[in-house]
């Protein structure tokens, strides 16, 4: 989400929350649905709506495929320190000084950015540390920030945006407004700004930032202008929901509010939320890369996807494929993960044909 | 109309003050003293009071802030010296004036952007026209999925990719630079003629694709039915009618565009090292130049709250039925 339109979540630090690409996603799958329950033996078996939508997913082969996708970045991710004691090599190593032969001039000797046996996707220019490793881990980091961020805020917005939609009143003109007002921020700016001030808050200039306090702000710093588009969304789905008849029927039957909210209204709402989750991880990815190509994310020697392309930029004159593994793993991610949106939001809606 | 601006214009000052208000006590009230975090580590106690004097960080925060917001509009004089009317303080850092920094290095950002929204709109407009004109065909789908894989592109992979082909190895271009349009308008373009381009292929790609789907959405309306249905020529019908229904989302997304970039592409910018409005804002953040961040946030959320004003100003322009209250 860090590119420069990132007013709305492709970054231009494009913060999710104010992409608001509101797909008209129809909240109609939940607990009427109608799913026709005819026995076990009888023609027609009773399906859920998980069921029909997983149904229609597989038939999809882009979207299987980029799923596949998806998931092998996260497996990577998950299991980078196993992969790297399969591989032999560790992200903090600086090969290049240590054995000599592998750096001339600061630079890989062997063609390629020294692409070989040992080491696969080459070497870092300078200091000589193993560019597969260096990845892994970046994208391992990379893709835990981002996916702390995105629990973070579509939990806020579940919780800000049914509130809103279903007390109505008071409580959805002051939400409203704060909504409004975080839109206004210039969030490329305001992540940028915000991660030391906010860094200087908590650590005391002197002391050493502990990695999981860098974290703890990082993801702090994102949450805060990154829910609000799924909670507009969700205000606007529960504000329809909650004139519906089986609302009132709980109610009549003494439900308490929170138990409507919990039992009735979020279930009819996950599809909303579940298609916009596939959008919101993406941006925040871009985002944290950003944050981290502009020099205010993770630093050395925490190994960091976006900050590759930081380091890229010193030598990409001499060495370009330093910075080909990183672009082109992003490039796949994030297509791979586009499509996968597009996939989940027609398998969950029946009417929209590809 | 008059009162919807007026209503608007109120609304926005008063966004403005909430956003400067938040930010302000945010550098200033933190536990750590701003005058530290200015003055870097070799900082003695004279430096340190010198900066408290000048800075008037020896009184409450909340009357920092009324002298800040004050110094705005009326102006307000520093142990510098006076500092005239818009006066956002000085840096911490250089000393100059924030104001005159931002005016110094407006234009910059202002030439980039204009030269890119002028491609980015048009190409992207055109494209997705076209991808919907013939909607299915082998051009529909190699428009789909090149603009599918472009938008996922970020601008610091392609920006050296793009520097490497053709300037460090073929020399068909000169490096980036900013020179003003008024002194060397061809020098002006040929060097901001990569930055252009790089900055608008990943925005091309996203209006191509929500120029397509606007349009091919507009084209199932019933209105454009009835229009064929009277006889109109297929041309016609597409850009007499579909084509202004779909301009609707695109004008919205358009006006944040350029809201957002106005106050400084700062990817872009640092890419290219280019010192434009982008390139100072995390320059500053990096050496804690609170009043330079501070001004340039306030500046930057300016025109984004004026452009969304400037957006739905649009609409009832374009859409005959939005009538605005």
């Amino acid at each position: 989400m860090f590119q420069e339109n990132s007013a709305r979540g492709h970054f231009a630090m494009t913060s999710p929350s104010q992409t608001a690409v509101t797909k008209t996603d129809t909240p109609g799958l939940g607990p009427d649905s109608a799913t026709s329950k005819k026995g076990k033996n009888g023609a027609l078996a009773g399906r859920s709506p998980g069921q029909l939508m997983w149904a229609r997913f597989k038939r999809d082969r882009t979207g299987v495929i980029s799923a596949f996708i998806v998931l092998s970045f996260f497996a990577l991710g998950a299991f980078a320190p196993l992969i790297s004691k399969f591989y032999g090599k560790d992200p903090w190593t600086r090969y290049g000084q240590t054995t000599p032969g592998l750096l001339v001039n600061q630079y890989p000797a062997g063609p390629n950015g020294g692409i070989s046996s040992d080491f696969w996707f080459g070497l870092e220019p300078g200091l000589g540390r193993d560019v597969f490793m260096q990845l892994l881990y970046g994208i391992r980091n990379t893709l835990g920030l981002a996916v702390a961020v995105t629990i973070v805020s579509v939990l806020t917005a579940i919780v800000l945006g049914v509130a809103a939609g279903y007390f109505g009143g008071r409580t959805d003109y002051f939400i409203g407004r704060l909504i409004d007002l975080l839109m206004a921020f210039p969030n490329q700016l305001f992540y940028v700004a915000f991660v030391p001030v906010v860094t200087a808050i908590f650590v005391a200039p002197e002391d050493e930032i502990p990695f999981w306090m860098r974290c703890t702000i990082l993801i702090l710093v994102l949450w805060f202008l990154g829910w609000m588009s799924l909670a507009r969304l969700l205000r606007g789905q529960v504000l329809s929901l909650r004139e519906r008849e089986f609302i009132e029927a709980a109610k009549i039957s003494g439900a308490s509010p929170w138990r409507i909210i919990r039992r009735e209204l979020v279930p009819n709402v996950m599809t909303p939320i579940l298609v916009q989750t596939t959008y919101m991880l993406p941006n925040f990815v871009t985002s944290i890369a950003g944050l981290s190509f502009l020099g205010v994310g993770l630093v050395e020697p925490t190994p960091d996807w976006g900050r590759m392309f930081a380091n890229a930029a010193d030598y990409y004159h001499n060495d370009i494929t330093y910075l080909f593994f990183p672009g082109v793993a992003m490039v796949l991610f994030i297509v791979a993960f586009n499509l996968l949106g597009d996939s989940v939001r027609d398998a969950f809606d029946p009417k929209r044909a590809r | 109309m008059l009162r919807f601006l007026v209503r608007r214009s109120l609304g926005a000052i008063v966004i403005l003050l909430l956003i400067s208000a938040f930010t302000f006590f945010l550098f200033f009230a933190a536990p750590r003293d701003p005058a530290l975090l200015a003055c870097g580590r070799n900082c003695g106690p004279d430096a340190l009071a010198i900066i408290h004097k000048n800075m008037g960080l020896d009184q409450p925060v909340p009357v920092q802030y009324w002298h800040f917001m004050a110094g705005i509009f009326t102006g307000r004089d520093f142990a510098q010296g006076p500092c005239p009317a818009p006066c956002f303080g000085y840096s911490f850092a250089t000393g100059d004036a924030v104001w005159n920094t931002i005016v110094d290095r407006f234009p910059i950002t202002l030439s980039l952007t204009i030269g890119a929204a002028a491609v980015f709109l048009f190409v992207g407009l055109a494209t997705g026209m076209l991808a919907a004109w013939k909607q299915g065909t082998l051009l529909d789908k190699l428009f789909s999925s090149a603009s599918l894989v472009l938008s996922s592109m970020q601008i610091y992979f392609i920006g050296p990719i793009v520097l490497t082909l053709l300037v460090y190895n073929t020399n068909l271009l000169g490096q980036p630079k900013y020179v003003p349009i008024t002194e060397d308008p061809v020098g002006w373009f040929m060097g901001l003629l990569i930055p252009w381009c790089v900055l608008s292929i990943i925005f091309t790609a996203q209006y191509t694709r929500m120029a397509r789907s606007a349009m091919i959405e507009q084209l199932q309306e019933e209105h454009v039915r009835t229009a064929r249905a009277k006889g109109m020529s297929a041309a016609t019908v597409f850009f007499r009618y579909a084509w202004r229904g779909s301009l609707i989302p695109i004008v919205t997304i358009f006006g944040i565009d350029l809201g957002t970039l106005f106050g400084g592409a700062m990817i872009t910018e640092v890419t290219f090292a280019l010192p434009g409005l982008g390139t100072l804002s995390i320059e500053s953040v990096l050496r804690t130049d609170l009043p330079t961040v501070m001004g340039v946030m306030l500046f930057a959320a300016t025109f984004i709250i004026l452009f969304n004003i400037i957006v739905d100003a649009a609409y009832a322009l374009i859409d005959p039925r939005v009538r605005l209250a």
